[in-house]
């Protein structure tokens, strides 16, 4: 999935969300892997969660392949879509930030 | 030069029994002034000055761990992310004040350790409060840094082959408890039990306000109070019930045995004894280390091999190591000869090892020889507790374990007390006891108990 991701794109306008919600709803997995930061933060998910994405990626792109639809009680349901790989991007974020400004600091006494 | 008549002069007088009462005897500024703050038990030594340290002595040692690594794991674990800052963060913030952070553990305890300005105390004081009571415990920091530093603590802990036989002859020794390893070895399956929620639930009963013990010394008594009833307040109370609480301790028992661990690091062999516990415990006997000391086997001047037993035993061998020590917990003790070097030279001085024991338990020691050994024994003793590194853990550990804190004045009388005939008492009482042989190495060549003459 190296193409470039169109998802901060749809998610910062609200009527094409709306209309993309349906098609494409687990967000967390659309997150482009391609840096350092989501790389560390895929590092960091439990084994279980790990594997669970993994398996929803292997299993959309075997669907992609084969041109079928998923049988509608394996699909993902509102309420299993939650964030599971945000929280951790953030807190990466927000370290490289403290990091950085740690970095820039300037003792004045 | 001095006249060979000038030194016979004097060298009784060094040696006669009524010299000078110890100036620290007197001196209070080295007693320590042991409070209650917080429900947390603080001993200072006020020492006037631009430094000071505080040490945050927990009983949660690799004997209290309730699982191989636990210990180790908590060690490393501290001064990472708290619930209020990052690990980054501390260490830039201590950085910017000038001082210095430190953690080890030992069998018992698991030391905290800050040295700092003197006026940054209440600094410091939060930081360790906030160590304590409010870490983070991240998977990922386990996973990403201190899973790491375990296995570097694991190699080079085992790439001595000294640290190696002393494990084991703890081991040995006492089996559980003490006995348990301080680094887990290299190939022991210690990660299966670690988890970060584990260790957060060992943090809460090892940083525990009964569990913990404060050791101060620079500050003003009433400002270390004052800062520690403040910033302590919130320490748990400690009553995590589960499998990850520190476990009680039993009485350690010993039981003596033998044990030979192949090895390409090099060559150790470990000759060892019950000795005498910690001061101020019921298992002290001051007499022990007055024994360390007169079997020795390191010089403690330049250019001479001393007048140890075993220093003068071993004065042929050039590639051979040879030092006693009795290693004193908080209810044994582990009287330990270690011997490290070359394969043969460790072979042949492990006899004269048994032989300088025989030579004492047969009271053949001169009595000047005794007499020196116990100025030296008092010299260790002293010097252990006023060392920052070591007296801080030792004061600590005697406040949380039940006993006193070292009072040094009365380490010496102690030592002083001890008479020849107990020097030949414990010897006779090793040798006709069980012992403990652990030989790492060349197994080819190093020898059995059987062969030195040892009961194992």
């Amino acid at each position: 999935m190296s193409a470039p991701s169109i998802t901060n794109y749809i998610v910062k306008r609200p009527w094409l969300k709306r209309w993309m919600t349906p098609i494409a709803q687990w967000f967390d997995d659309l997150i482009p892997e391609e840096s350092e930061t989501v790389q560390k933060a895929i590092k960091r998910l439990s084994s279980k969660e790990a594997y669970d994405r993994v398996f929803r990626i292997r299993r959309a792109v075997q669907c992609s392949i084969s041109h079928t639809l998923l049988p509608p009680h394996e699909q993902t349901k509102p309420e299993e879509d939650v964030e599971y790989l945000s929280p951790i991007i953030r807190e990466i974020e927000k370290e490289a930030k403290e990091r950085a400004d740690l970095d820039n600091l300037v003792v004045r006494k | 030069m001095l006249s060979r008549s000038s030194l016979s002069r004097n060298a009784p007088r060094a040696l006669s029994a009524g010299r000078r009462a110890m100036a620290s005897a007197a001196n209070p500024s080295f007693q320590y002034d042991v409070t209650e703050a917080a429900g947390v038990k603080v001993a200072n030594r006020e020492v006037a000055g631009p430094t000071g340290t505080l040490a945050l002595v927990a009983k949660a040692g690799s004997r209290y761990q309730p699982f191989p690594g636990f210990a180790d794991a908590l060690e490393k674990f501290a001064f990472k992310t708290t619930l209020k800052r990052s690990a980054l963060r501390i260490t830039r913030e201590v950085e910017l004040l000038g001082g210095e952070i430190s953690s080890t553990h030992s069998r018992e305890n698991v030391v905290l350790r800050a040295k700092f300005l003197a006026n940054d105390l209440p600094y410091f004081t939060e930081l360790l409060a906030e160590v304590a009571s409010q870490p983070k415990f991240a998977d990922h920091e386990l996973s990403e840094v201190v899973s790491y530093l375990l296995k570097y603590n694991q190699q080079a802990a085992f790439a001595n082959p000294e640290n190696v036989a002393l494990d084991a002859a703890h081991g040995v020794a006492f089996h559980r408890g003490l006995g348990s390893p301080v680094t887990p070895s290299p190939s022991s399956p210690y990660e299966k039990y670690l988890s970060a929620d584990a260790l957060a639930e060992f943090a809460k009963d090892a940083y525990a306000k009964s569990n913990v013990a404060l050791v101060a010394t620079g500050p003003n008594s009433a400002d270390v109070n004052k800062w520690v009833g403040q910033f302590f307040k919130d320490l748990p109370t400690g009553t995590t019930a589960g499998q990850y609480k520190v476990q009680p301790s039993e009485a350690s028992k010993y039981f003596g045995g033998e044990q030979r661990i192949a090895s390409k690091t090099g060559n150790a062999v470990v000759i060892a004894f019950p000795g005498s516990s910690a001061f101020g415990t019921a298992g002290y006997k001051a007499e022990a280390s007055v024994l360390a000391a007169l079997l020795g086997g390191e010089s403690t001047i330049k250019w001479t091999p001393g007048f140890s037993l075993l220093s003068q035993a071993t004065k042929g061998f050039n590639q051979l190591n040879v030092s006693t020590k009795n290693l004193a917990y908080s209810d044994a003790g582990l009287f330990t000869v270690t011997l490290s070097g070359q394969a043969e030279q460790v072979g042949a001085a492990s006899k004269n090892v048994v032989d300088a024991l025989k030579k004492a338990a047969a009271g053949e020691v001169s009595s000047e020889d005794i007499k020196k050994a116990a100025a030296l024994a008092k010299f260790r003793a002293l010097e252990s507790v006023q060392t920052l590194e070591t007296g801080l853990e030792a004061t600590g550990s005697g406040l949380i374990h039940g006993a006193k804190p070292y009072q040094i004045g009365e380490i010496a009388q102690a030592i002083e007390k001890v008479t020849e005939q107990q020097v030949k008492e414990v010897a006779k009482s090793f040798l006709t006891g069980k012992a403990t042989l652990v030989s790492v190495g060349d197994v080819f060549q190093l020898p059995y108990a059987e062969d030195l003459g040892l009961t194992v």
